[in-house]
């Protein structure tokens, strides 16, 4: 394993996918070469079709690549298990969808410890960061709520304080401001930053809102499935 | 654990209208079980009662030539003795001896062909319920010994009435010859069955031994249990233990073989019953399981995204399942008793239909068990669990990815 790769969260060596829609076959990703290093704060962007949750899917054991290497912490994805996949997941990454992301029957409290609590977390110990993640979210006085009962940008940030409450390495979002209007979309992505900063908590995310895109200090811009252009700010 | 339990728990509520349905359908399946099973063992209560109770008495014994050939010659061997040894059997609580016999019944009007049935009637009347039966006249009630009651339709076909005289004629046991007696009609019974009704004229036992030439013998010992299952279990020792000297015992199953065979039948096609209510009940439950299952897929991806093992998608729709199972078991268990119930109050009445040999006498009332509450909610319980396997392996094999692709 070369140095670069003990340093990054994800390596990714050729990567590709294909897959029948339809029967027609759909070249989603053509060859993505990329590296992200540990406290990044990076936007993966581009129009609709140009392969950004498929990129996101591969890149966190979701799904498979056609070919290529993933390296996620310096492991290959493909000599894992779907077991092991599982575990990892659970373990490094964070997730935050666009929508319908928390599980509608728990609590928020329940949402946000669901994770610890397949880890085998103690109860005490996941509470206490619980209650700590939530407060630092402002949701504090929203525990016992279930998310029927919270606006869009509130489920959001329970999303958020699922994914960061485990630590994770990395914490992918997939579109997460899709569905709000821009206030709460730049709240969030704000708040995404913030925790950044704060914890060197590495996010990359996936978008093609351009309020949010300004706030990344990374832009990959994907084009028919291909790397176009890679910015740091 | 806990959160998956509450988890599926809570799923399970979260369609209740859905869950409602599905519980009812499930839950009527147990019930119609729990009724079903109810109602066969009242129909063969009432089925063995008829056919027992009428006339035949749980067992009974003949000499085995007389099994065989029906010969009047052929009487029970060792009588008195063997009437001793039943009467001190704390197994046995009535034994009546009986003289049978093939002959002519004949008023002045006309004549039939009928068994003669010699009894003695201050046992008979604990083993067959002539007695219970009787629409005219009383039982026995003469002090001449002259007494015959008839059935309903033997009556009629001779045209008699309480108090008119008849005339038997049989030929002796070992000699052949006709032998006559006059008798007097003191009883009319009906017991809603051709066989006893038409066929059949009962006599005190001295007077048929008389017409057939047969001092103190008999032909048949009928024999009535103090359980009433003994009947049927005719591997007992008991009827070894009785069946010596030339004499043999049946229980009423080898006596009446159609109505052991149609009380299998009735078994059978309970279990018929209960293998169909089980398929439209599983149908229903992987119906339900598939429904949630995708209308939740994009809430799986995520799951399955987040870290939850196959396995552990698995265990909470077997869950899901489980939280079906019991409402719907509870409200099975509590729609079953109460149907039975009510149905147990009023019963079906079937009395004088024939079936098997046997005639329905009384309605039938279903039988509640305890057993029934418990045997058939366990199974529909883990037949439930069996069914959920299919989709619980289907959630276990979803890929997070294409989970929650499908549902955008």
């Amino acid at each position: 394993m070369t140095e670069s790769q003990q340093g990054a969260v994800i390596k990714t060596q050729g990567v590709t996918k294909e897959y029948a829609d339809n029967g027609v076959p759909v070249k989603a990703v053509r060859g993505i070469d990329l590296t992200i290093d540990r406290g990044e704060f990076t936007a993966i962007v581009g129009p609709s079709g140009s392969g950004k949750t498929t990129f996101l899917n591969i890149i966190s054991g979701l799904d498979n690549p056609s070919g290529g290497k993933v390296y996620l912490a310096g492991r290959d994805l493909s000599q894992m298990s779907g077991s092991e996949l599982s575990n990892y997941r659970r373990d490094h990454i964070g997730f935050i969808f666009q929508a319908y992301n928390l599980i509608p029957v728990l609590t928020v409290q329940e949402n946000v410890e669901y994770i610890m609590l397949l880890q085998g977390i103690e109860r005490d110990e996941r509470r206490e960061r619980v209650q700590q993640v939530l407060e630092q979210l402002g949701l504090g006085k929203m525990i016992s709520r279930r998310p029927p009962q919270l606006s869009g940008g509130q489920q959001q940030r329970v999303a958020v304080a699922r994914a960061i409450v485990s630590r994770p390495d990395l914490v992918l979002a997939d579109e997460p401001t899709a569905n709000l209007d821009s206030e709460t979309a730049e709240d969030l992505i704000g708040l995404m930053r913030q925790l950044n900063e704060q914890d060197g908590t590495t996010f990359v995310f996936s978008t093609h809102d351009d309020r949010v895109i300004r706030h990344a200090r990374r832009t990959v811009v994907l084009k028919d499935g291909k790397i176009k252009s890679d910015e740091i700010r | 654990m806990w959160l998956q339990v509450k988890l599926a728990w809570r799923n399970v509520l979260r369609n209740t209208r859905r869950t409602i349905i599905a519980a009812i359908a499930i839950g009527v399946g147990l019930a119609s079980m729990i009724f079903v099973d109810a109602l066969t063992i009242g129909m063969e209560h009432n089925m063995i009662h008829s056919a027992t109770a009428s006339y035949m008495g749980h067992a009974q014994v003949h000499n085995k030539q007389f099994t065989d050939t029906r010969e009047a010659a052929s009487t029970i061997n060792g009588l008195d003795t063997l009437l001793q040894q039943l009467r001190n059997d704390s197994l046995v609580k009535y034994a009546s001896p009986r003289i049978l016999g093939q002959g002519m019944i004949s008023s002045p009007a006309n004549m039939s062909a009928v068994q003669m049935i010699g009894v003695d009637p201050t046992v008979e009347r604990y083993v067959s319920h002539i007695d219970d039966a009787l629409v005219e006249g009383g039982y026995f009630a003469d002090t001449a010994g002259r007494a015959v009651i008839i059935g309903s339709k033997l009556a009629e076909r001779l045209e008699v009435e309480l108090g008119d005289r008849v005339v038997m004629t049989m030929a002796e046991a070992t000699s052949g010859n006709l032998s006559q007696q006059m008798l007097r009609v003191r009883g009319i019974y009906h017991f809603n069955s051709t066989e006893l009704d038409q066929g059949m004229a009962f006599v005190r036992i001295d007077r048929a031994r008389q017409l057939l030439a047969l001092p103190d013998q008999a032909h048949e010992i009928a024999l009535v249990f103090n359980k009433e299952g003994l009947g049927r279990k005719t591997k007992h020792p008991f009827y070894d233990r009785y069946s010596y000297d030339g004499n043999l015992v049946e229980g009423w199953s080898e006596i009446l073989p159609q109505l052991e065979a149609a009380l299998q039948m009735s078994q059978f096609s309970t279990y018929i019953v209960g293998l169909v209510l089980f398929a439209v009940v599983s149908l229903g439950i992987i119906n339900t399981l598939f429904m949630s299952l995708h209308e939740r897929m994009f809430e799986f991806g995520v799951m399955r995204a987040v870290g939850t093992q196959p396995i552990g998608m698995a265990r909470l729709i077997l869950l899901e399942a489980a939280a079906l199972a019991l409402i719907s078991v509870l409200l099975g268990v509590i729609l079953g008793w109460l149907v039975t119930s009510i149905v147990a109050q009023h019963g079906i009445d079937y009395s004088g239909i024939e079936f098997a040999g046997a005639t329905f006498r009384e309605p039938l009332y279903p039988v509640l068990q305890t057993d029934q509450f418990i045997r058939f909610p366990v199974m529909v319980f883990l037949f439930t669990l069996i069914v959920a396997v299919y989709p619980a392996w289907s959630a276990a094999k979803l890929n997070p990815a294409d989970a929650m692709r499908k549902s955008m």
